[in-house]
């Protein structure tokens, strides 16, 4: 998306801010992308995607960032994709100063058929929810984007294919639930997985983590919440007269366009609709913003990289993080619970029972 | 009724004669007479007065698929001298180098949409171009391409949502990931049943599978069953 056009920056505009960590954050994300890209040429093919995920897929990164990336594979089986992994494995190393997760949910290959048909039951893997997910939420293919493109499509398919009550328009909301509700199993998942990760790692890096799922982590989920409430709250978009009216094609090609936008430029477009919530808008955002200034600052990342759960208390850098996220958190209190824009009642109704 | 047959490009390669002989005397009234080929134009052009296509109510030709620049004019001369006999002529947008000297066909030349290895033509915007340079042609909708292309029939249901207005004929076959066709699976008469509805009855469906010849009328069976909008029973037996 061009940067002018980016609703966060029209938000800007009306809000008279300039949310300058953003900025050079996207500017950095675009050039490093840019990067990647030349590296990485005629690795992708009609049949693999390279794709990236997190802060560079969510115009977020920072120096300390890494790079977490797959190798998306989409077609016939070729002994040679692992050969196509490892080279980007070694063009990714030369480009970001950390190594990706220990999870092993990136820097690897993922295949399109455990994406498109593990959705719940035994198969569905922590590993295969999160790829999915971010896929969907937060993810950005560098170079050919054939097969990311079927890959996105064909998943976006089933979750509404296979919902019937948006498919027949019975509910009293055109909310696509099932893919709501795996929305909200990831954040779940998140929050627990937080709370293994700690016990299991004895701390370290706890920190950056907690922080990252006030943060980073929810503001994907909420980008996910708001993408399936906009199919109810505007009833007109690009694609004409929703709901109802529509054939599920043009629900999953509705979809795809909005989730091609970055998380923050899914919450700054629900903000454009609604300007009596402008200074909601400013208190999520800029809290969001200045995040990201902790984050993009070396020391202070380095410190909370480090940090032990006993510093907490005493560490600045740490509790201004912290309370960062709790304005974030007021303001998405606010903006979930609102009641003009029609969000406290989707809320209650999908995100509670 | 929907009228059906066969490209004779898919059932004899270059043989357009053996095609019309393996379709005569059978159910079909519909042909689609190919040279994909480039050489192959000249010897259909100089052999289709001899052709017995008296059982087929629809008969369309299937231009090269490539097309040398320096011969373009020549080419187009000889495809309009078929198109004079009111056979529709189906082209694809890639094998198009001056858009001008297609302009003459008018509305009998077809536009095709194309496979996920061509670099144009794929999908609604793809499309659009040609369409814009060649406002009076028609559109010839490949549901097989349209589904490698996207299998989940979204890029489908958008060609037929923005050029359906055009539509004149319909190419059905399986397009493997290798992109060549192939017989019609369970998992393709599924996907296309997505927009069988969206496909007028009296538009002309044009089988590009490669079958033998005591395979063309269970082909034919299965076609029309995935192209049924009423939801006809599939019938995929037959082997």
């Amino acid at each position: 998306m061009n940067a002018l056009h980016s609703p966060l920056f029209q938000l800007e505009g009306r809000l008279g801010v300039k949310w300058q960590h953003l900025r050079a954050a996207k500017e950095r994300s675009i050039g490093k992308r840019s990067e990647l890209l030349k590296a990485i040429r005629r690795i992708d093919s009609d049949d693999v995607s390279v794709v990236v995920f997190g802060s560079l897929a969510r115009d977020e990164f920072t120096e300390q960032s890494d790079i977490d990336w797959t190798l998306l594979v989409d077609g016939g089986v070729d002994p040679q994709h692992l050969s196509l992994a490892a080279r980007i494995e070694a063009v990714i190393a030369e480009l970001a100063d950390k190594p990706v997760g220990r999870e092993g949910t990136f820097g690897n290959l993922a295949f399109s058929h455990e994406l498109v048909h593990q959705i719940g039951g035994q198969g569905d893997s922590n590993q295969n929810t999160t790829r999915r997910i971010l896929l969907l939420l937060e993810s950005v293919a560098v170079g050919r984007s054939d097969a990311y493109d079927r890959v996105l499509k064909a998943i976006l398919s089933r979750y509404l294919l296979e919902d019937r009550g948006f498919v027949s328009g019975s509910g009293s909301q055109h909310v696509p639930r099932f893919l709501f509700n795996d929305f909200a199993r990831y954040w779940w998942t998140m929050a627990v997985d937080f709370a293994h990760k700690q016990r299991t790692r004895f701390g370290q890096g706890a920190a950056i983590r907690n922080l990252k799922l006030r943060m980073s982590r929810k503001l994907i989920y909420i980008s996910g919440m708001l993408t399936c409430f906009g199919c109810a709250l505007y009833k007109k978009d690009d694609f004409g007269e929703c709901p109802n009216s529509r054939r599920t094609a043009e629900c999953v090609e509705c979809l795809r366009q909005k989730l091609n936008a970055t998380p923050l430029e899914i919450v700054a477009d629900t903000f454009l609709r609604f300007p009596h919530l402008n200074a909601t808008a400013l208190k999520l955002i800029s809290s969001y913003d200045a995040f990201l200034g902790i984050l993009a600052t070396p020391e202070a990342r380095a410190r909370l990289d480090k940090i032990q759960e006993v510093d907490y208390a005493a560490d600045p850098v740490y509790q201004e993080a912290r309370a960062l996220s709790h304005e974030f958190r007021a303001a998405l209190l606010e903006l979930f619970f609102d009641e003009v824009s029609g969000l406290s009642e989707l809320t209650k109704m999908y995100g509670v029972f | 009724m929907r009228m059906i047959g066969f490209s004779t490009g898919a059932l004899a390669y270059a043989d357009y004669r053996l095609g019309v002989a393996m379709l005569q005397g059978k159910a079909v009234d519909a042909i689609e007479l190919s040279a994909l080929r480039q050489p192959e134009l000249a010897p259909l052009c100089e052999g289709v007065d001899a052709l017995d296509l008296t059982q087929f109510a629809y008969v369309a030709v299937h231009a090269p698929s490539s097309v040398r620049r320096d011969d373009e004019p020549q080419v187009v001369e000889a495809l309009a001298g078929l198109a004079e006999r009111g056979w529709n002529i189906v082209h694809h947008p890639d094998a198009i180098h001056d858009f001008s000297l297609w302009a003459r066909l008018g509305e009998r030349l077809l536009i095709e949409n194309m496979d996920k290895r061509k670099p144009i033509g794929r999908t609604a915007a793809e499309l659009a171009d040609a369409f814009q340079r060649l406002p009076h042609a028609s559109f010839c909708f490949d549901i097989g391409h349209a589904r490698q292309v996207d299998p989940t029939m979204t890029v489908a249901y958008f060609l037929l949502k923005e050029f359906g207005s055009k539509l004149k004929q319909l190419h059905v076959s399986e397009v493997n990931s290798r992109s060549t066709h192939d017989r019609l699976s369970y998992a393709s008469v599924l996907a296309f049943r997505e927009v069988a509805d969206m496909v007028p009855e009296e538009v002309p469906l044009i089988l590009e599978t490669p079958v033998p010849e005591n395979r063309i009328i269970d082909e034919i069976r299965i076609a029309a069953a995935a192209m049924n909008a009423a939801g006809q029973e599939l019938a995929t037996a037959g082997d």
